[in-house]
């Protein structure tokens, strides 16, 4: 394998990681706040199609992400208002948004485009290069060559890191997930917390799936998320629940995906399907020699009762 | 306690007529007649003997994989694997047919056999997981829902690929699973479904392992300090709930598909924990649900046809029923709604 080569594979691997990265982030905000949420494929589905529309009528990738993002948001408030207002079961809501969303996502397609359609395509997000920095050798390429969703997240990576164990808010709003009880009696407000972690989280899970309409492909087909919300849940709990191990498990899991893609086109040594498995297999052994038995914040999962002693 | 019971079968029932005004305003919105469109599916799903009978062998896989989510979340492990499991079983019951190469009746019970065989140890795996490193299930069976969708995509390309087209030779006709009427579709496998539920129905409630397996799913804590092992049950629970969905899968591919092709069994596995959450997972109610959405499956084919409204509608119904059903229950064990319905009731005994 040659040097370009391997610089091919590390950028793809980059570009692959992106969208686990910012649905990864979102359960980082959903989990730290205490509501799991395994909802996050569905999100995906439904802001890969908003992202997909507006980018194909407006022309314009970034208003797609915005409103991908929105989108999210949106499906998300339902499972906000079921697991937190009426205290619902978390992991049977994120099911029956994983059920919802992408039928709600193929249900508009087909209305927009005709039960029968030929493919719609958009225009892609182009890359903008940042000067000087893009000159380094091989880092260059790899970090300053990319589209600006790609800054983007790292860039929220380093916010998400500061706040979370640098400012008190962030303090305040992990309380809410490790004891919300005790947060509720030194004056925060859980309910409002856990609402605005829902609204975190749709927000930057419905951009995970519009970067996969506006930035990776430029079009729409049911099942395009691919499991990735779960490869994205299993990102956190392998970089047990921090901003930084989350951005290493992403771009491993990016790495694994960028490599069966460039096998599956440089190789004929075995079947693109057995190939394809890497990315699923490797997540399981991950998990299976990294994951055990870290808890994460101790009230993830539990419904709260407010008026409840 | 009665009172309960009966807020448990209202909700579901409240839950699927919300959900259907929703799904007719959607329609509604598209411009297209709702009444029209339900006529269109009535007659798609019971208009002619044919549409029946199809109606039936569409509910055989999803009352597999209903019961296979349902044992399993009754042991309080949420086995989202259906799908794969579904799937191991179909493949291992279409290889073995394929290799053995005779046909006859013993070879659909080795057929069978392999495939409930495959279905358990695909269920196994995400069990030894996530009793052995605490791997939360959910991540784990969708993966393996992934590999066994692949893995097929590379029987049906590549190893067993029979001619041009990509797809797996045809199960011989002397082991396909027999007609129970022979101008009609529907098999023997429906029979097993029917009859597996009510077993699972039996063993859940009647039994005292089936006893010990709830307490398990309810209170694992507690019910380790009663002595139970909770890994070894769980590892049942994984193991029979994939086991149930491979039996599925095999009785599929040698009753109603014949052979592997692209895009074969998805979705499967979802339907089945959409239809066993609205069944409140109770198994026999899981049959019932399950054949209802096969209606719905079945006679929107036809809607589509005639109204031009999509299919994908249903799913929305769908998905809206499991969040009314569910929400509807959970609001029952909100603290205000608890003291007021026993307050109703309270009242009602004093009268």
């Amino acid at each position: 394998m040659s040097w370009s080569m391997i610089s091919d594979l590390l950028i793809s691997a980059v570009r692959m990681a992106t969208p686990l990265l910012f649905v990864a982030l979102a359960e980082l905000y959903s989990e730290r706040a205490g509501l799991v949420n395994i909802g996050l494929d569905g999100i995906m589905a439904f802001g890969s199609l908003v992202g997909f529309l507006v980018c194909y009528w407006t022309g314009n990738p970034f208003l797609g992400v915005l409103c991908g993002a929105l989108g999210g948001v949106l499906v998300n408030m339902v499972y906000a208002f079921c697991t937190v207002t009426l205290a619902g079961q978390q992991i049977v809501y994120g099911m029956a948004l994983n059920i919802f969303a992408p039928a709600l996502a193929s249900f508009i397609y087909r209305v927009v485009f005709g039960v029968s359609s030929t493919l719609a395509q958009a225009t892609l997000m182009k890359t903008i290069s940042i000067p000087v920095l893009k000159d380094i050798p091989f880092l260059g390429k790899l970090l300053f060559d990319q589209t600006p969703m790609v800054y983007a997240v790292y860039l929220l990576v380093i916010v998400t890191m500061v706040y979370f164990n640098r400012t008190k808010s962030g303090l305040n709003y992990k309380a809410v997930g490790e004891y919300p009880k005790a947060a509720e009696t030194m004056g925060i407000n859980v309910i409002r917390t856990k609402y605005i972690a829902c609204i975190i989280c749709g927000f930057l899970a419905g951009m995970g799936g519009a970067y996969l309409t506006t930035c990776y492909v430029n079009t729409y087909s049911d099942g395009i998320v691919a499991g990735r919300g779960f490869i994205a849940l299993a990102a956190v709990i392998f970089g047990r629940w921090s901003a930084s191990g989350v951005l290493l498990a992403c771009l491993l899991f990016g790495f694994f995906d960028a490599l069966q893609l460039r096998l599956q086109v440089g190789t004929n040594l075995l079947p693109y399907q057995l190939l394809q498995m890497i990315p699923y297999l490797m997540t399981l052994i991950a998990l299976t020699i990294f994951g055990s038995k870290i808890a994460g914040p101790k009230s993830k999962g539990k419904p709260y009762y407010r008026e409840e002693r | 306690m009665q009172k309960t019971k009966t807020l448990n079968i209202l909700i579901p029932i409240l839950s699927i007529l919300l959900a259907f005004i929703i799904g007719m305003l959607i329609i509604l919105l598209l411009g297209k007649n709702p009444v029209e469109a339900i006529g269109y599916l009535m007659k798609g799903a019971f208009g002619s003997k044919t549409n029946l009978a199809n109606t039936v062998v569409r509910s055989m896989p999803l009352i597999f994989t209903g019961l296979c989510t349902c044992f399993a979340y009754r042991c309080g492990v949420f086995n989202l694997g259906g799908e794969g499991q579904f799937l191991a079983g179909s493949m291992a019951a279409i290889t073995v047919t394929l290799l053995i190469g005779h046909e006859g009746w013993w070879v659909t019970i080795v057929a069978v056999l392999a495939g409930t065989i495959a279905g358990g140890f695909w269920g196994l795996l995400p069990g030894i997981l996530k009793t052995w490193r605490g791997l939360n299930e959910m991540i784990t069976t969708i993966m393996f829902n992934y590999v066994a969708t692949l893995f097929m995509g590379f029987l049906y390309t590549t190893a067993l690929r029979e001619g041009s087209v990509p797809q797996t030779a045809p199960v011989p006709d002397a082991t396909k699973i027999g007609r129970i009427i022979s101008d009609l579709r529907i098999t023997w496998g429906i029979v097993i479904a029917v009859v597996l539920g009510f077993a699972i129905w039996y063993f859940l409630f009647y039994t005292s392992k089936g006893f010990q397996l709830r307490a398990v799913g309810f209170n694992p804590i507690a019910s380790s300090y009663n002595g139970l092992s909770v890994k070894k049950y769980m590892i049942a629970a994984f193991v029979v709930s994939g086991a149930v969905a491979g039996l599925g899968g095999a009785a599929d591919i040698l009753g109603t598909q014949f052979r592997l092709i692209s895009g074969y069994g998805g979705g499967y596995g979802f339907d089945g924990v959409a239809i066993a959450l609205i069944a409140q997972l109770h198994p026999l109610a899981t049959v019932a649900v399950a054949y209802f959405f096969a209606v719905l499956r079945v006679g929107s084919t036809t809607m589509q046809v005639g109204t031009g409204v999509p299919t994908s509608v249903i799913d929305i119904i769908q998905a809206l029923v499991i969040i009314f059903a569910v929400a509807g229950s959970s609001m029952l064990y909100l603290p205000k709604v608890k003291t007021f319905i026993t307050n109703i009731f309270e009242k009602k005994e004093v009268k």
